[in-house]
């Protein structure tokens, strides 16, 4: 086997691996798949106060946003919370063992946890869609008309544009996760990326924002999270999906550097001082 | 002198739990800048929900009954009561896993309550960030005096003594079952985001709920009424509900001490 | 007076098993599969006011079981057990007045702070006058060295230095009864020793009752006078550190070295090890007397040198603990004793 080819193959089994231990054991998808759906529940019965008076915000009709509830939510229910395991392993000194392994320890990772997130993820999208249809009614049309071709297009690209959020949670978790290297609580660092991450695009669509914070906020991260993906189920048009979607890579690249430089610094300290 | 009940007892648990308090203080300000930071983080977290109420109110108007001011009161005084939970009695959510991993041995070996003991050995940092936000809240909100600075703070009692009583009957859950982590972290959160959205947009159906089993009523609806009408009366009611829910609580950890396995049970996979 | 008294004590725990195969989550549900082990069988022992016990046994033997359902940590679900004269189940507070305990793990310092806040904690919780207390333990930090660790957080303590203030801490209270659960678990030679000495004194000087378990033979050779052996949860050895002694004095290792070659068979007794000059015979002295054995060898060719050694204490438990059941190391116990 070639180098890359190896190391493709190990990351491949770390992803199977991580799969399969989630599977085997039901039980530990109960809690999460529960406090989403009593999200979703609460969330809805808002919308519905909120819409008592007026049939469309901001372009969004009630059944839209709380459709848009229920997608953006997913990044953060099933691309779960990479942070506390990583900075529970750097504060614990698992890192410094994990370290000596012959493999990229980013890459590696990635592979493991974001692997293993497909799970949870296709089970809180498939508790959603349930739900959604229960409490929101009939998916709402593509703006670009009902064809089979807008269908299928709308659903691929909200799958690849759910990994790319998925993807770029990873890395900016990691990235913060890894500051456990200087600080020794950090957690407050990711509470802080959490709430700008629930109030840029997740409890709200950012055009419900005012205008100006809305505009601001297409340049940060956090809309390519949840926003991304919600947008592309709710109002679907090509042109609109693959601007967001390029825009969500752009932002995956980013984080990625920025994760691999935040832990080239820190991996340098741990071989400096010490785990 | 063993074992008589000695004069004072009053007396020597309340020296107990003060410097019990001291120690947890103590220890969070180890970590000063820790404390600092989860401080000002936690009330960023509240100020972000604030933020969304500020638009879907701007949006749409009255929300289920509440407007701006409404929901800021109520998310003021939840936080300050679920903070108070946390700041006094630490480990309420930590209950069940402690019991779990034989964490109470060492309680147990103490000449004192061992819910009391265990319940105070712990002060969560962000909580004290919840606690102040509730007064902040408060001192922004227009019309605010002592007297209803009075209210908040009779209200924000019972509510953390609800809010503690209902942890830690749902984390005692740990006592009879193989994992109640899911259980008692579902009912907590159930709890706590019934009380934060108004009431009015639940329907009648599955109200009873939060005026029993998942009490967010006691601790958000009931004193947001009591609050608006500026009624003192039923006051002393919201009190004697609090106590209620702490016997019940005590009764149930009681009763689940008594099948403590102290860590050697062991969930196997064969 | 005894200050402990187990009758019969048993404990059983109910083990949950998850069941595996096709809807294994729900069908745990709704009938979930139970498996009820016995930790502790029917242990009945007693120990002295003013004794040094060791409690022995392999892992999972029900050692710790049986300590903390004697300091009213755990019910049992059978027998009684009578300490200091009262009941752990039911008397649970009134007991933890005079009684003191160390958990190896279990730690009842603030890990984050100095011992110092510890200590006044605990006086708060033992309900020590103020006077009282720093009377205490300001003895307790001149014998047990402490002094300068007072003011340093737990977390950077030596393991050694931990154990040091974690005992004196349990004794501020002044018990009567010590109960220590591997208290020299993971010490260096010089920790230990230390350790040991303290017990020691503490017994000599204060009169405390120590129930003691250890992995460390030192710990028990040292400071105890009396072993009770627990297996598969019964009590299969309960006596005199001296007994248990004698039982290894009864087995010898004798090693032999020759200037040249010379058979070392002897009639019914085969070396256990031989080079060609050297040999090591084990020698059960109720079956051979010591002395027939150095005369025989003696006889055989020019010795260069001979050895003769007791058996480690350790091999006489490791022989008991190896046994597969209570009744098989009972019989054994037995039979070593009819060998006395």
């Amino acid at each position: 086997m070639t180098k890359l080819g190896a190391r493709l193959c190990c990351y491949g089994v770390a992803a199977s691996t991580a799969i399969r231990d989630r599977t085997a054991y039901a039980g530990n998808f109960s809690a999460s798949m529960l406090t989403y759906g009593l999200f979703v529940f609460i969330f809805s019965r808002v919308w519905s106060g909120a819409y008592e008076s007026q049939s469309t915000i901001a372009g969004y009709t009630r059944s839209m946003v709380v459709w848009y509830f229920i997608i953006a939510e997913i990044t953060s229910f099933g691309f779960g919370r990479y942070f506390w395991n990583l900075a529970r392993d750097v504060k614990s000194g698992q890192v410094a063992y994990l370290l000596a392994r012959p493999y990229d320890f980013v890459g590696y990772h990635y592979a493991e946890r974001v692997g293993g997130s497909f799970v949870d993820a296709a089970i809180i999208l498939a508790e959603g869609l349930a739900i959604g249809l229960l409490l929101a009614g009939p998916l709402p049309a593509a703006v670009e008309g009902g064809s089979l071709m807008a269908g299928f297009g709308r659903a691929g690209l909200l799958a690849l544009s759910l990994v790319l959020a998925g993807s770029l949670n990873f890395y900016l978790q990691f990235a913060l996760a890894l500051t456990a290297f200087w600080l020794e609580e950090n957690d407050a660092l990711y509470w802080i990326f959490q709430k700008f991450a629930l109030i840029v695009g997740t409890l709200i669509p950012i055009e419900f924002l005012p205008e100006q914070a809305a505009r601001a906020a297409l340049w940060t991260p956090f809309p390519y999270l949840s926003y991304a993906p919600a947008r592309i189920f709710v109002a679907f048009s090509w042109a609109e999906a693959g601007s967001l979607l390029a825009r969500q890579a752009i932002w995956v690249v980013l984080a990625m550097l920025l994760a691999r430089f935040v832990f080239a610094l820190g991996s340098r300290r741990v071989a400096l001082n010490g785990g | 002198m063993e074992g008589v009940q000695r004069p004072g007892r009053l007396r020597a648990y309340a020296r107990f739990l003060g410097l019990a308090f001291a120690v947890n203080v103590k220890s969070v300000l180890e970590y000063r800048v820790n404390f600092l930071v989860q401080f000002f983080g936690m009330m960023l977290n509240n100020a972000a929900f604030a933020a969304f109420w500020a638009v879907i109110i701007g949006r749409a108007g009255a929300v289920g009954g509440y407007g701006f001011t409404d929901v800021m009161f109520v998310w003021g005084l939840v936080s300050t009561s679920f903070g108070l939970a946390h700041v006094l009695a630490g480990n309420v959510r930590m209950l069940g896993k402690i019991v779990m991993e034989g964490g109470l041995d060492v309680y147990l070996l103490q000449p004192k309550d061992v819910m009391v003991n265990l319940l105070a050995s712990r002060t969560v940092v962000s909580a004290w960030g919840d606690f102040v936000y509730g007064f902040i809240v408060l001192a922004l909100l227009p019309g605010t005096d002592l007297a209803r600075l009075a209210l908040f703070c009779a209200l924000a009692l019972p509510g953390a003594l609800i809010f503690a009583a209902t942890f830690a009957a749902a984390e005692s859950l740990a006592f009879f079952m193989g994992n109640a982590q899911a259980i008692a972290s579902a009912l907590s959160e159930f709890m706590l985001s019934f009380s934060l959205y108004p009431e009015g947009v639940f329907g009648k159906g599955y109200r009873w709920i939060m005026y029993s089993l998942v009490p967010s009523a006691f601790v958000a609806f009931v004193p947001l009424r009591i609050y608006r009408a500026m009624d003192w009366r039923f006051v002393p009611l919201l009190w004697a509900i609090a106590l209620v829910y702490a016997a019940l609580s005590y009764a149930l950890f009681q009763a689940g001490l008594k099948r403590y396995e102290s860590g050697n049970r062991v969930d196997t996979r064969i | 007076m005894a200050a402990i008294v187990a009758d019969r004590l048993s404990k059983a725990f109910t083990l949950r098993i998850r069941p595996k195969g096709r809807f294994s989550t729900l069908r745990g549900l709704f009938r979930p599969e139970r498996r009820i082990v016995q930790a502790v069988k029917g242990a009945s022992f007693s120990v002295n006011e003013g004794e040094v016990v060791a409690f022995l046994g392999p892992n999972g033997a029900g050692k710790s079981t049986t300590i903390k359902m004697l300091t009213g940590i755990l019910q049992p679900s059978g027998g009684t057990a009578s300490v200091l004269g009262l009941d752990p189940s039911r008397d649970r507070k009134r007991l933890a007045w005079s009684i003191g305990s160390v958990f190896g793990q279990k730690s009842q310092l603030w890990f984050h702070l100095p011992p110092a806040d510890s200590f006044r904690l605990l006086g708060a919780i033992y309900e020590l006058e103020p006077a009282l207390l720093a009377s205490r333990s300001g003895a307790l930090i001149e014998r047990f060295n402490i002094g300068e660790l007072m003011d340093v957080p737990v977390r950077k303590l030596s393991l050694g230095q931990r154990i040091r203030c974690e005992i004196a801490a349990s004794l501020l209270h002044a018990p009567k009864l010590l109960f220590l659960d591997e208290p020299t678990i993971g010490l260096d030679v010089v920790a230990r020793k230390e350790i040991r000495a303290l017990i020691e004194e503490l017994n000599k000087s204060d009169g405390v009752t120590v129930f003691l378990t250890s992995h460390d033979m030192g710990d028990i050779e040292k400071i105890c006078k009396r072993a009770i052996i627990i297996h598969h949860g019964e009590v299969v050895v309960d006596e005199s550190m001296k007994a248990l002694k004698h039982r290894a004095l009864a087995r010898k290792y004798l090693g032999v070295r020759y200037a040249k070659p010379v058979d070392m068979d002897l009639p019914g007794l085969l070396p256990i090890k031989r080079t060609e000059l050297s040999a090591r015979y084990e020698v059960d002295t109720n079956e051979h007397s010591l002395a027939a054995v150095v005369k025989a060898l003696a006889s055989r060719g020019e010795l260069e040198d001979i050895t003769i050694e007791d058996e480690p204490l350790e091999n006489v438990i490791a022989t008991i603990y190896a046994s597969r059941s209570g009744a098989e190391a009972s019989l054994f116990g037995e039979r070593e004793a009819r060998h006395d």
